[in-house]
């Protein structure tokens, strides 16, 4: 009886044990009708990875001199797109493209603007920190720095112990980046004026000029800007296309063809993600506009406006201002900095 | 002519009117142009330590208008009164300074850097104007403006990449 009842113990000790270990599930906030974004097989999401990328997003000491962060280009309050044309890096060297936006990232492939072998999350983490066609956070050839700097933190080194409990929490840049593009997926935007109306949620109708707008949206600008996210997530070439330091997707396939092809972007959070274009030169929305020539008709000023209009209903304040997605105050249940 | 060309040509660099402060620089060797009237005193500066703590900022009391080469500390030891928007890693420096201000006006913050600046009043951070570059080739790469009324201000330096940061605060109008 008694070796019964230790045998028993022992497997209730390890039944608790196990879960214990396992971090708590992710459970999605969507709408209605909107399927959760694909999560890679070797980077399940867990309440605890979410938790340390967030961190780590708004962490400038993923910056050789501790200046820059994910967040310092990716401000929120623009929807995750930054105000400058092209940013710096940490040592001056000048931007090649301008910051995009992040709402919805998950659903997107490829993910960046003129390189199509970005298609995970996972790994674009790596470019802006560890990159160097530009440098970006200048971390090239210092992830031991990087673990070191984080691995000094006791309650990273919880964090991570908590995300990732296969490596034992580890701390390296492949668990950096993980943790990076679970908190990424987590950036979802479906409550702009427009979804609610979609939704046909009471006092969501735009109105009518914006409504308008819709209409000839719809007409001239949905072969590209299509789907949820108002991008078909193919690379075009517009008049406004290669520069002589930025040749887009050619630069990557070495085709001709190619030269000056880059990434349709996502309209979601459009007016508050300018400048715009792949090297951010244009101002606003209606230069934006009136740069695609030849793809689509001359519109007229009023034409534009309504254009304008529908597209400033694309904006979806709370994303913009969710405190989820922003600094955290706290971690490991102690206030930050 | 010139005399009056330059503080123009300042005032068109802090012509965009922005909540946040990022920046764009031009790269050249600082202190090869002439400074426009009211950055006169950027190229004569003393030397001051940035304060940790708020109540201890009796070294760290800038004078209008007196450009200083000011020397901060590791981020983790400054106690800042309200977390910057930018807070910068535990590898970068900041500092706190006080500012005394008599008049209301305009006032504008110019660095050698582009870190984060914020200006406290209490524990109310001040919402920044107009903000921009210094002029190329002037070594001041970031100046922030802020309409201030009469009072007793903490200036927050943030994410800075190195301990040595040349700065002057200056009134406007």
């Amino acid at each position: 009886m008694r070796g019964v009842t230790a045998a028993l113990l022992a497997l209730s000790a390890l039944i608790v044990g196990t879960a214990a270990s396992r971090p708590a599930e992710w459970r999605w906030n969507l709408p209605e009708g909107v399927a959760p974004p694909p999560v890679p097989a070797d980077n399940p999401m867990s309440v605890a990875k979410v938790e340390l990328g967030r961190r780590l997003f708004h962490d400038a000491d993923l910056s050789i001199d501790g200046t820059m962060s994910c967040a310092t280009c990716h401000s929120q309050r623009r929807g995750f797109a930054d105000r400058t044309s092209t940013r710096p890096g940490v040592h001056g060297d000048p931007g090649k493209h301008n910051v995009p936006g992040l709402a919805n990232v998950a659903y997107l492939t490829p993910l960046t603007w003129a390189d199509p072998r970005q298609t995970r999350l996972q790994e674009q983490a790596l470019v802006p920190v560890f990159g160097d066609h530009p440098v970006e956070m200048g971390m090239k050839g210092q992830e031991a720095e990087l673990a070191r700097r984080l691995g000094g933190d006791r309650c990273y080194r919880r964090m991570f112990r908590a995300a990732f409990p296969e490596t034992r929490g580890r701390i390296d840049a492949e668990a950096v980046a993980k943790a990076l593009a679970a908190f990424q997926r987590t950036m979802l935007s479906f409550n702009s004026a427009y979804d609610r109306y979609r939704r046909g949620e009471s006092g969501a109708a735009p109105s009518s000029e914006a409504l308008a707008g819709e209409g000839l949206f719809t007409r001239h600008c949905t072969a590209c800007h299509a789907g949820e996210n108002f991008t078909d997530q193919r690379f075009h070439a517009l008049s406004h296309g290669a520069t002589a330091t930025d040749g887009g997707l050619g630069e990557i396939t070495g085709l001709t063809e190619d030269h000056g092809r880059f990434r349709t972007p996502g309209l979601r959070n459009v007016a508050l993600s300018g400048p715009y274009f792949h090297d951010g030169s244009l101002e606003t929305i209606a230069e934006a506009i009136a740069q695609h020539g030849g793809t689509v008709p001359a519109f007229s000023e009023v034409e534009r406006d309504a254009l304008l209009a529908f597209l400033d209903t694309l904006t979806d304040q709370d994303f913009a201002s969710n405190q989820s997605f922003g600094y955290p105050e706290k971690a490991c249940g102690k206030p930050l900095l | 002519m010139l005399r009056l060309l330059a503080p123009a040509l300042a005032l068109t660099l802090l012509a965009q009117p922005l909540a946040a402060q990022e920046h764009e620089h031009a790269t050249c060797e600082a202190g090869t142009v002439a400074l426009p009237a009211d950055l006169a005193g950027w190229n004569d500066r003393q030397p001051m330590n940035a304060g940790t703590r708020e109540n201890r900022l009796e070294t760290a009391a800038l004078v209008l208008g007196q450009a200083y080469d000011t020397t901060l500390s590791r981020t983790p030891d400054v106690r800042y009164i309200v977390r910057p928007e930018k807070p910068g890693g535990s590898v970068s420096y900041g500092g706190i300074f006080a500012l005394d201000v008599t008049e209301a006006g305009t006032y504008r913050v110019a660095l050698g850097s582009a870190a984060w600046i914020d200006v406290v009043r209490g524990e109310t951070v001040i919402q920044s104007g107009k903000f921009g570059h210094g002029p190329d080739c002037t070594g001041v790469r970031k100046m922030v403006e802020f309409a201030l009324e009469p009072g007793r201000y903490v200036i927050q330096i943030a994410a800075n990449g190195q301990a040595d940061l040349p700065l002057l605060v200056s009134r406007l109008n």
